[in-house]
């Protein structure tokens, strides 16, 4: 039982972290109807600043440098790359940020080289223990930042000039345009943002339990796809509802592989994969998602 | 018109075709010069050797999951190759090191395979047991080239060609586990984790591990993982829940910081052990450092870097100078380890006089306790068996160069001995 | 080459095109013919496998470019192909599952195989769009990659298997010599001219296909699914079928993939190689077997190009020296060549040549 609980949190707090990544593809696809594969770039460039910064100045000051990084990095992908091929199709455009991806992946990587870098976080290796359960301290406090940051943006999507400005470009971007929303600026700041919520995501990706920052840090973004997908990719609430369940999903088949012995051990990354495509035969549009209207 | 002028071109080019096909360079002449040809020294040669040099090829990974790896092997076999030739090369000859980086993708590697196996004499290094293991019915079958694989997986061994140099994942977990018995109080009943990597590595440390359960009434609590799962919570609380009385890891360096460190700070403190690749010296600078030098032990075929031998502190202060700036670990001495024993068959090859693959194969067949100062002889006479079934067991230290000091010189433990790889 | 052909034939191009083409086609194929007898294995072997690569791109195309339907799991069919050409063919010698049917058999079921896989993942396929489809697919990957390394009795785990070699009409396509004009013949001079008949089969089905009727349904499906569905095209239909056929090429493509490397191992049949693929098809050209040709020899043959001449490169530098490894310079290369084509050459590189060659305007070539 208290494994099972112990199993829990850590799913939770995880998926927590998952539901930031998730977050951003959200903002982009709201923002841009683009699935950006670039975010786990955007993830390893968000840590990197922050990992190479924070000897120098500080844990705090390092991790807004990375944020801002990461945010300028999205930004400028938006500005050079996709502003330039907009209009094409939609698949095409999730093709060039493969692209984009291969190439800032390629020129961390190789910056990184073998190296494994420490974030410099104040947390350390503490752990709360309650009882027979025992829950890193890195671990709460990704738990409360996702929280926060979700919050916010459910908030901001809602109520803020710029939310409302998203939501009408995602629905009709011409519609949207003649209105008097800047297509440009409304997609900019989205890539920004989710460029600094990767930031926020590679810090407690990279923290303890995990040794640091390094060249397989992007992978996590893969595991950040299922939660988006079977939340909605249109939804913030999708997003966090898919990250827990991925988290959830992962680290129950990890703690009791023993016991699924019989599908073959090593499930931790499948099952995400499996419960979205069981999702998906139900709901096509994820859990969250908004039905496509059907306009001829 | 235009089927007569395309049935002309088709005509015209088929001549020239035909008739440049017989001056192919491809084209077989009959004078055999593949069976081997005395060069003027007297000494028989075939592939990869000319008048004046030997070439030697390297498939290594230095952009892929094995990079780190791959750059020490490398970077140490290049500094053997250069000492080699400044001490006036082989049999007359310069050495060269064709290094080839296939960055852990099989079609890369496998082109990496065809373009030098005509070019060399034998592959010092080859990186990725499955790369080699799809190229082996070329290397068992046409090319009869010596490859000493940097991967130590079980499934490598039985081919007279492919040499693994020191023990074998599997012997090491056997002699790993026999370091938690003799020293650290797990006896018969006792149930111990195990977190493998999924593939050529965990799965041949997990043939060792069940062997040794078998052997000594212990019980494995498996736990298969991926290279890309860094972080190890949920593992550790699975092993918890079952009441394993020590954990095994074959997998990455990561992994091992990460379950060391979750077991330390959730206070479930039981002795860890880790393969050869398991650990890294850059972790020591992590957070899970302090956890690493108390409560983790590595199983290695060799000494480490840090070793109190001449030969050791002569590398490691060569290695330092040639790269100043890139960190000492056991991929340098594993890459030196191979490069020696592959210049020590082409110096036997010289001296009887065949420096062809057939020659230095042979030349390696007769080398039965090579010693490069790390530790444990080398006996490669038997294609069948890894070249040495001894282990030394390190733990992480901060104060030693590469990180490692040694608890228990090399030796091999009983049931290591009686154990046939493979089988 | 066909660049330079093509410049020779200009002068009479307007009076004798189909004559000039027809010449340069037939140069081009007698070229490709005479290749094995004068290229080593090196360069057979990466013409290979950009020949398979192209014949899973022109089954990518098929579905991503022309029928707008994004995959990310071509990998998986590829992985299909491969594994249950092994299957079929093998006669369970080494200890796996292997049925011993006739080599040619095992090709032909392999790729029937792959397509029936699409086939079970039409119920997911025909109801999502775009997006979700896309990375609904990356689940095949992570599900071919467990089956892969868990199901030992069929795929040999970790270490793979061995591809039994193709065997038609008396003729073994291994690495037994055949001298053939004083030339010996190995597997790979043997199996460029299967590739060869394999691609050009392959090519000419699918130009049928998007000539036809057929590729003028799925193009108004990837141009407006409904409005293609009230002019009658059955959309649902349309899309499961282009899913099989997508999945049988790729099927096709791995089995000659299989067949060139000797040996099927997991660790190739990941989420990169399917990326490659969607690569290949936006640098050639979306929707068009020429493209899909064009993007498969382009992604396939420069990173071996990058590595064998790293020596002689300005930039890159030969590995273990420092400074940018040819690995990382292709890498580089290739995902700037995606963003550029998008950027500056909408149609891919296939659309620049046909608009040198006669003066078409863009969307007509296809």
């Amino acid at each position: 039982m208290s494994t099972f609980a112990e199993l829990l949190l850590n799913g939770i707090s995880m998926g927590s972290v998952y539901a930031l990544i998730a977050l951003g593809f959200v903002v982009i696809f709201r923002a841009t109807e683009v699935v950006n594969f670039a975010h786990a770039s955007l993830l390893l460039a968000g840590g990197y600043v922050t990992a190479s910064l924070h000897d120098d100045i500080g844990f705090w000051p390092a991790l807004l440098a990375g944020i801002a990084g990461a945010a300028l990095i999205g930004a400028a992908v938006e500005f050079l790359v996709m502003r330039r091929a907009r209009g094409g199709d939609h698949s095409v455009l999730a093709i060039v940020t493969i692209g984009v991806d291969i190439l800032l992946t390629t020129e961390l990587t190789r910056r990184l080289g073998t190296d494994v870098l420490a974030l410099g976080d104040p947390w350390g290796d503490a752990v709360l223990t309650l009882g027979p359960i025992s829950l890193a301290h890195t671990r709460i406090a990704a738990f409360v930042a996702a929280a926060l940051l979700i919050t916010v943006f459910l908030l901001a999507f809602r109520y803020t000039s710029w939310g409302v400005a998203m939501r009408a470009a995602a629905e009709s971007p011409e519609t949207a345009a003649l209105m008097g929303v800047r297509l440009g600026r409304v997609s900019l700041g989205a890539w920004a943002v989710a460029g600094g919520l990767a930031a926020v995501a590679a810090l407690f990706l990279t923290v303890f339990p995990t040794p640091g920052l390094e060249r397989a840090t992007s992978l996590a973004a893969f595991k950040a796809f299922p939660a988006a997908i079977l939340g909605g990719l249109d939804s913030t609430t999708g997003a966090l509802v898919g990250g827990l369940v991925v988290g959830v999903t992962e680290s129950l088949a990890t703690g009791y592989q023993s016991d699924l012995a019989f599908m073959g051990r090593g499930l931790g990354d499948l099952a995400p994969y499996l419960v979205m495509v069981a999702i998906l035969l139900v709901r096509p549009a994820g859990l969250f998602g908004t039905k496509e209207p059907a306009r001829v | 018109m235009t089927r007569r002028n395309a049935a002309r071109a088709a005509a015209g080019a088929l001549a020239v075709l035909l008739a440049v096909a017989g001056c192919s360079s491809k084209a077989k002449d009959d004078d055999g010069g593949d069976n081997g040809s005395a060069s003027a020294g007297g000494v028989k040669t075939d592939v990869g050797v000319s008048a004046k040099t030997i070439t030697l090829g390297a498939l290594t990974d230095m952009t892929g999951v094995y990079a780190t790896l791959g750059k020490s092997v490398t970077q140490a076999q290049q500094l053997y190759v250069k000492q080699l030739n400044a001490a006036g090369g082989v049999c007359g000859r310069q050495v060269a090191l064709t290094v080839r980086d296939h960055g852990y993708d099989p079609q890369k590697a496998v082109s990496g395979y065809t373009e030098l196996a005509p070019k060399v004499l034998g592959f010092a290094q080859f990186i990725g047991s499955p790369f080699v293991a799809a190229v082996k019915q070329r290397i068992d079958g046409q090319d009869k080239v010596l490859v000493l694989p940097q991967a130590w997986a079980a499934s490598l061994l039985g081919s007279p060609y492919i040499r693994v140099i020191g023990s074998t994942y599997d012997v090491e977990t056997i002699n790993a586990i026999d370091f938690l018995i003799n020293e650290k109080g797990i006896k018969k009943g006792d149930k111990i984790g195990h977190v493998y990597f999924e593939g050529d590595y965990g799965e041949s440390a997990l043939a060792g591990a069940e062997y040794m359960a078998e052997k000594s009434g212990l019980t494995i609590v498996e736990q298969k993982i991926k290279p890309t799962d860094n972080d190890m919570t949920a593992q550790v609380a699975a092993l918890k829940q079952a009441g394993v009385k020590a954990v095994v890891i074959s997998a990455g360096p990561r992994q091992a910081a990460s379950l060391v460190g979750v077991a330390a700070a959730g206070g479930f403190n039981v002795p860890v052990i880790g393969n050869n690749s398991a650990f890294a010296p850059q972790l020591l600078a992590t957070q899970a450092g302090p956890a690493l030098s108390a409560n983790y032990w590595v199983a290695s075929p060799s000494l480490p870097i840090g070793a109190d031998t001449p030969q050791a502190k002569k590398l490691v202060a060569d290695y330092r100078a040639a790269y100043p700036s890139d960190s000492l670990d056991n991929g340098v001495v594993a890459g030196w380890s191979a490069a020696s024993v592959f210049g020590e068959a082409l110096k036997k090859a010289c001296a009887d006089k065949d420096l062809t693959r057939e020659g230095v194969d042979k030349a390696l067949l007769t080398i039965d306790a090579f010693d490069v100062g790390f530790g444990s002889p080398q006996d490669f006479t038997d294609p069948k068996a890894p070249s040495s079934k001894e282990s030394v067991i390190l733990q992480p230290d901060k104060g030693v160069t590469g990180g490692m000091k040694v608890v228990r010189e090399s030796e091999a433990s009983s049931v290591a001995e009686g154990y046939s790889p493979g089988a | 080459m066909s660049d330079l052909l093509a410049t020779q034939a200009k002068p009479r191009r307007v009076l004798r095109r189909p004559a000039a083409r027809t010449c340069t086609a037939a140069a081009g194929a007698l070229l490709l013919l005479a290749l094995p007898f004068y290229l080593d294995r090196f360069w057979l072997q990466a013409g290979l496998f950009a020949m398979a690569a192209a014949i899973g791109a022109i089954g990518i195309n098929l579905l991503t470019g022309a029928t707008g339907q994004l995959s990310m799991g071509h990998a998986f069919f590829l992985a299909v192909g491969a594994y249950s050409y092994c299957v079929f063919a093998a006669d369970g010698g080494d200890g796996l599952t292997g049925l011993g049917l006739p080599t040619w058999l095992a090709v032909v079921l392999a790729t029937l195989v792959a397509g029936g896989a699409g086939g079970l993942f039409s119920p997911i396929a025909g109801r999502l769009r775009g997006p979700y489809l896309g990375i609904a697919t990356i689940a095949l990957i992570f599900i071919g990659q467990h089956v892969l390394f868990n199901a030992r009795d069929l795929t040999g785990g970790f270490n793979g298997r061995d591809v039994p070699p193709l065997s038609l009409f008396g003729l073994t396509f291994d690495d037994r010599e055949l001298l053939v004009a004083n030339v010996p013949f190995g597997s790979a001079e043997k199996l460029w001219y299967a590739g060869l008949v394999l691609l050009l089969g392959g090519a000419l089905f699918a130009r049928g296909v998007l000539r036809g009727r057929p590729g003028r349904a799925m193009n108004a499906i990837r141009d407006h699914r409904i409005a293609a569905g009230v002019i009658g095209v059955p959309v649902a239909r349309y899309r499961a079928a282009v899913f099989v056929l997508s999945s049988m090429y790729a099927g096709l493509a791995g089995v000659l993939l299989a067949l060139v490397f000797q040996r099927t191992v997991p660790d190739y049949f990941g989420i990169t190689l399917s990326l490659e693929y969607l690569a290949m098809i936006v640098i050639g050209g979306l929707g068009s077997v020429s493209g899909a040709v064009v993007g498969a020899a382009f992604v396939s043959l420069l990173p071996q190009l990058l590595t064998r001449y790293s020596d002689a490169l300005p930039l890159v530098s030969a590995p273990g020296t420092g400074g940018i490894a040819p690995g990382e310079a292709s890498r580089y290369l290739y995902g700037a060549a995606i963003v550029a084509v998008v950027l500056f050459l909408p149609g891919g590189l296939v659309r620049v040549a046909a608009r040198r060659r006669f003066g078409r305007k863009p969307g007509e070539e296809r």
